[in-house]
């Protein structure tokens, strides 16, 4: 702190005296209207509205569409609900033996067996940790002008796969991520999880030390709301909260959860990136005045957010012979505890995002003031309610929501009842029908690496820099990309790509990949001639087209297998006609890279 | 922001009065194909009638002195060898400088133009266009280190990771080339900025308004051309399948303007394919044209290349373009002032000079902004004897052009050049006065993100009237 003040008179008076320092911003109480936000609130389980099917979600969305006079719209066709569920669990295509399998498979099981399928497969959780590091805001390097690579920072990745493939708890997989360390001391792994709260940018070159861990445990503070509750606490680390009732002691009383952590720099980039505490007692917290690290207010001691803990719950002291505060062991069990107000309600809404292409709650980072009330309210919380009844068990809420018809329903139909569908549910905001969905940078690179036959399914391990056209090396630092040299690195799944926090891989960027310093909850979907120009001219692009070509070459009907390994179909007479067309002139690379920039090959119905 | 959430944005935007602006990517995608022909790239009408069309904005990267080119300090001269005065108080500098010596100019100031306005020999040919010039003497920012710097010059934040000012004013005001996007960079072709490709990133706003990197030459667009060796016959083939497979896929579903977008994305990027190149082919430039930029010079040649592709990207309609000089040091000069300012200057000042001259002839000058600038400014202390440290405390920038008050000198730093001293202009004001000259209310031009309705000024940022012609 004397560091901090040493530097305070020369800058105040740099600044000059717009800032001059402002009285301590009295602290609002929380009154019962604000708790009376429906986020605010508990879940309680809804009873299950009346009806027919045994599915407990139908019954909510039926319920909902019946005020419309709408129904569930049918079940799509057999060869888009697998591509559907294929590409939404694992981020793979569905191979041609499985279509087969599946398509000629008539038993009721059939569809029950290939979502067992896809969740036992590693596939599974490299898809689904890519959603959560982009909450995460995972990077391998720090950012700023070095960007310096965290060299041990995939160890925090092969975690989250790890631990989603083999369905740790939500509840455990919350803790560990910011108590690994407290809450299961022995267990290395768990200390590994504690990376989520290391993930973020760290300027650590800038000159002041104190401003360089201001801003990293404020950014901390704001993603850990975010990510758990939902919140956009950091909007509180000026002045108090505009929409939601908290306040800037609220703010740094929680940021006083992790007042411990910040490790040196350079230990970090070598070792995992992980929480480093080695005291009981933690540094004194301060409320930073208008947000600013050279002015400290008055002192605070952690506490849970006020609006959340009516009773005026007190956080415990550490265990006696502690080693660490267990502060954040103390917050992370309040966030996973019976019955707290936000933290199942907003996993819940992530998975039904991926699944559904639209969250119940439409801004799945903020189910405060400001954010979006519920489409489905009561659903929401029959599966907030359900999640730890089924242990916490994320495959178990998984394989509920994609067995219900309302996930299995055709996206596109025609008569009447398709009509009513299309005038009185325009957005699908009731779920009336499929959402077609884009697929991502990383699930077209796979998808294609997978269809061409090249992908290499090698799990784990340090991140992997394929080469990057020259034109992009020239805009970077030398040595920021050294490409991995074995070339059968350079064809593995895109979430073991290195991670650059100052570039990212062309292919994604173009594609809507977010920007690391921020938690991402959804992602943008932008429609640009720069993505057509990358997936029709790419090196990558072509590399593809000629493997996919040579892989159906000696097929006796290459046009129907270049067909069924992309879109799990067979071509009609007319695609036959296009395809006759173009090979007439050209080879069959040519029509393989016609076929990956069609449509169809990055929407799914 | 997800387009489904569009709704109640749009609602709520509409009644705080952002109008027409930014309108397309608050609607849904059906209405936005009403307001904008669902073009990407589709100019947008700004909040009320702006005195610039279009920006160029040169970046000096590293920081080049202000002391040593448009600030004159005739007090710094006489106490140079000196240690900086009590009265300073005490100083936070990069490399710890502040107890070093005082360093002088390193080259004389003269009055130029009927304005007198003054400016160094190191830059003879801007000099002579002091008229033109309107040089902000009083600017700041707020971090002595270059990323942080190079990101809040271009992003208003010193953090990574927020929409640059290009992004946000093709946020803001699209294209007026249907085949370009609005806002194009040309990087330096030495690289290593500091803070890299974020200072011309799109932060949270849609990738569509990130900067596209142009570089000279056969391929200014990464991925634009095929293949080598495909001849265009076949690659026409190829997109007419494209168009024939995409058209079958369309009919089997209801209207979905999403898969339309795309079928239209690759008839753009056929038309950028064919545009291009051609607006990076200067031959059919004339041999006078060349010359002014300086591109018969081997010193002058690189730099004036690229000012004047920026002069005919502007032409063709794109919106924002941005030129870097320097390369990983760039005007860094914390070792040789004369040495390192002495080859940039060098290397640009013709250039500049002739972009300026360029616009000025062709009309063009009245609606373009023209901006001159780097990061921060550089220490009146000396490091290493005859270099300077970073200085963010106090820094000029330049701009001309757009009705911006030429011959002027506006605000002032101290006697040395220290401290943005007289009508202090902040980052976040200049562009609150570049947004302003676009036609732009920097505080309505907003987009949600993380519960907060984000702008480029954060919540700052006052324009600099001062300047206004």
């Amino acid at each position: 702190m004397n560091g901090m003040r040493k530097f305070a008179t020369p800058l105040l008076f740099l600044l000059g005296c717009s800032l001059m320092a402002p009285a301590s911003e009295p602290e609002a109480p929380v009154t019962d209207r604000d708790r009376q936000h429906w986020s605010f609130r508990p879940p309680l389980r809804p009873k299950l509205p009346e009806g027919n099917s045994p599915s407990p979600i139908d019954r909510f969305i039926e319920a909902r569409l019946a005020t419309e006079s709408l129904t569930l719209a049918p079940e799509a066709d057999r060869r888009s609900l697998l591509r559907r569920v294929t590409f939404g669990l694992t981020g793979l295509p569905p191979t041609p033996d499985e279509t087969r399998a599946f398509l000629s498979d008539s038993t009721p099981s059939a569809y029950d067996q290939v979502v067992e399928r896809l969740l036992a497969s590693p596939a599974y959780g490299e898809r689904w940790a890519q959603h959560w590091l982009d909450v995460a805001r995972f990077a391998e390097s720090d950012g700023f002008e070095f960007d310096q690579e965290r060299k041990e920072a995939w160890r925090y990745r092969d975690w989250v796969i790890r631990a989603l493939n083999e369905d740790l708890p939500y509840n455990l997989f919350l803790q560990f991520q910011l108590a690994g360390d407290e809450v299961e001391p022995p267990d290395e792994d768990a200390h590994l999880a504690t990376g989520f709260l290391m993930a973020g940018p760290d300027m650590t070159d800038i000159n002041l030390a104190a401003e360089r861990r201001h801003e990293f445990l404020n950014k901390m503070t704001q993603n850990v709301g975010v990510s758990f509750l939902g919140l956009t606490l950091g909007c509180a680390q000026c002045h108090a909260h505009k929409t939601d009732p908290i306040s800037i002691q609220d703010f740094y009383r929680f940021r006083s959860f992790f007042a411990a952590t910040v490790v040196d720099p350079k230990k970090s980039r070598q070792l995992p990136p992980r929480v480093q505490e080695t005291r009981p007692d933690p540094p004194a917290s301060f409320v930073m005045e208008r947000g600013s690290f050279l002015r400290a207010g008055a002192p605070v001691r952690p506490a849970f957010l006020r609006i959340l803990n009516p009773k005026d719950e007190q956080v415990s002291a550490p265990p006696g012979g502690a080693t660490t505060s267990y502060r954040r062991s103390a917050l992370a069990r309040w966030l996973t505890r019976p019955g707290h107000p936000l933290t199942t309600r907003v996993i819940v809404n992530r998975l039904w995002l991926h699944h559904f292409g639209r969250a119940l709650v439409a801004t799945p980072n903020d189910f405060g003031r400001s954010g979006e009330e519920p489409s489905h309210p009561a659903l929401l919380d029959w599966l907030a309610t359900e999640l730890p009844r089924r242990d916490w068990s994320l495959k178990s809420m998984h394989r509920l929501i994609v067995s219900s018809r309302s996930y299995r329903q055709a996206s596109r139909g025609s008569g009447t009842a398709w009509q009513a569908r299309i005038a009185h549910d325009p957005g699908n905001l009731l779920f009336s029908r499929a959402s077609r969905k884009r697929l991502e940078g990383e699930a077209i690179r796979d998808s294609f690496l997978a269809v061409s036959g090249l992908l290499n399914r090698r799990a784990g391990g340090p991140g992997v820099r394929p080469p990057l056209p020259h034109e992009i090396t020239t805009t970077i630092r030398k040595k920021n990309w050294v490409v991995s040299p074995d070339p059968s690195d350079h064809v593995r799944r895109s979430i073991y790509l290195f991670v650059r926090r100052n570039l990212r891989y062309p292919l994604f960027d173009v594609f809507d990949r977010p920007d690391t310093n921020a938690s991402c909850p959804q992602r943008n979907k932008s429609t640009t001639p720069t993505q057509s120009l990358t997936l029709l001219n790419s090196e990558f692009s072509a590399t593809i087209a000629s493997s996919l070509a040579k892989r159906v070459a000696s097929d006796r009907d290459p046009v129907a297998t270049l067909h069924l390994l992309l879109f799990a179909r067979l071509p009609t007479a007319d695609e036959r006609s296009i395809a006759r067309d173009l090979l007439d002139g050209g080879g069959l690379a040519d029509l393989a890279l016609a076929l990956l920039n069609s449509n169809e090959a990055i929407y799914l119905d | 922001m997800p387009p489904s959430l569009s709704r109640r944005h749009f609602l709520l935007h509409s009644g705080g009065g952002i109008g027409g602006l930014a309108l397309a990517h608050l609607l849904s995608a059906g209405e936005a194909k009403a307001a904008s022909g669902n073009h990407p790239f589709a100019p947008k009408p700004s909040h009320f009638p702006g005195r610039a069309k279009r920006v160029i904005y040169l970046f000096m990267h590293g920081g080049p002195s202000h002391m040593d080119l448009w600030d004159p300090k005739p007090d710094l001269q006489k106490h140079s060898g000196e240690p900086l005065p009590k009265s300073f108080g005490s100083v936070m500098t990069r490399r710890d400088v502040s107890r070093n010596p005082l360093l002088g100019p390193i080259k004389p100031f003269h009055r130029h133009g009927q304005s007198g306005l003054e400016i160094s020999e190191f830059l003879p040919q801007l000099s002579a266009l002091a008229d033109d010039l309107c040089v902000v003497r009083s600017c700041h920012g707020d971090s002595v280190n270059h990323p942080q710097s190079v990101y809040q010059m271009n992003t208003g934040s010193i953090l990574m990771g927020r929409p640059s000012l290009g992004s946000w004013v093709a946020y803001g005001l699209g294209s007026e080339n249907q085949n370009m996007p609005a806002f194009v960079v040309l990087p330096d072709p030495g690289g290593g900025l500091k803070g890299g490709p974020p200072a011309w990133g799109n932060g949270f706003l849609p990738a569509t308004y990130q900067g596209t990197t142009m570089r000279p030459g056969s391929n200014p667009i990464l991925n634009l051309h095929p293949q080598a060796g495909t001849p265009p016959e076949r690659q026409r083939r190829v997109l007419e399948a494209i168009r024939r497979f995409n058209g079958n896929h369309l009919a089997q579903r209801d209207f979905d303007d999403e898969l339309e977008a795309r079928v239209r994305s690759y008839e753009l990027a056929f038309r950028m394919q064919s545009t291009a190149p051609g607006l990076v082919d200067i031959s059919t430039e004339s041999r006078a044209t060349r010359e002014l930029y300086g591109i018969d010079k081997n010193h002058t040649r690189e730099f004036g290349t690229r000012c004047l592709l920026a002069r005919r990207m502007l032409e063709s309609g794109v919106r924002f373009v941005q030129v870097y000089s320097g390369g990983p040091s760039g005007w860094d000069a914390h070792k040789d002032v004369r040495k390192n300012h002495g080859h940039y200057c060098n290397a640009t000042d013709k250039p500049v000079a002739g972009l300026l001259k360029d616009l000025k002839a062709r009309g063009m000058l009245e609606d373009t902004l023209l901006i001159w600038g780097g990061e921060f400014g550089r220490m009146p202390m000396s490091e290493q004897g005859t270099g300077r440290d970073h200085n963010p405390w106090g820094y000029s920038v330049v701009m001309a052009g757009a009705g911006v008050k030429g011959g002027t000198a506006y605000g002032s730093t101290d006697a040395i050049g220290l401290r943005a001293e007289d009508k202090p202009v902040h980052v976040h004001d200049l562009h609150a006065t570049w947004l302003h000259l676009l036609g732009i209310n920097h505080e309505e031009l907003t987009y949600l993100h993380n519960g907060r309705e984000d702008r480029l000024t954060d919540v700052a940022g006052k324009v600099v009237t001062g300047i206004l012609g």
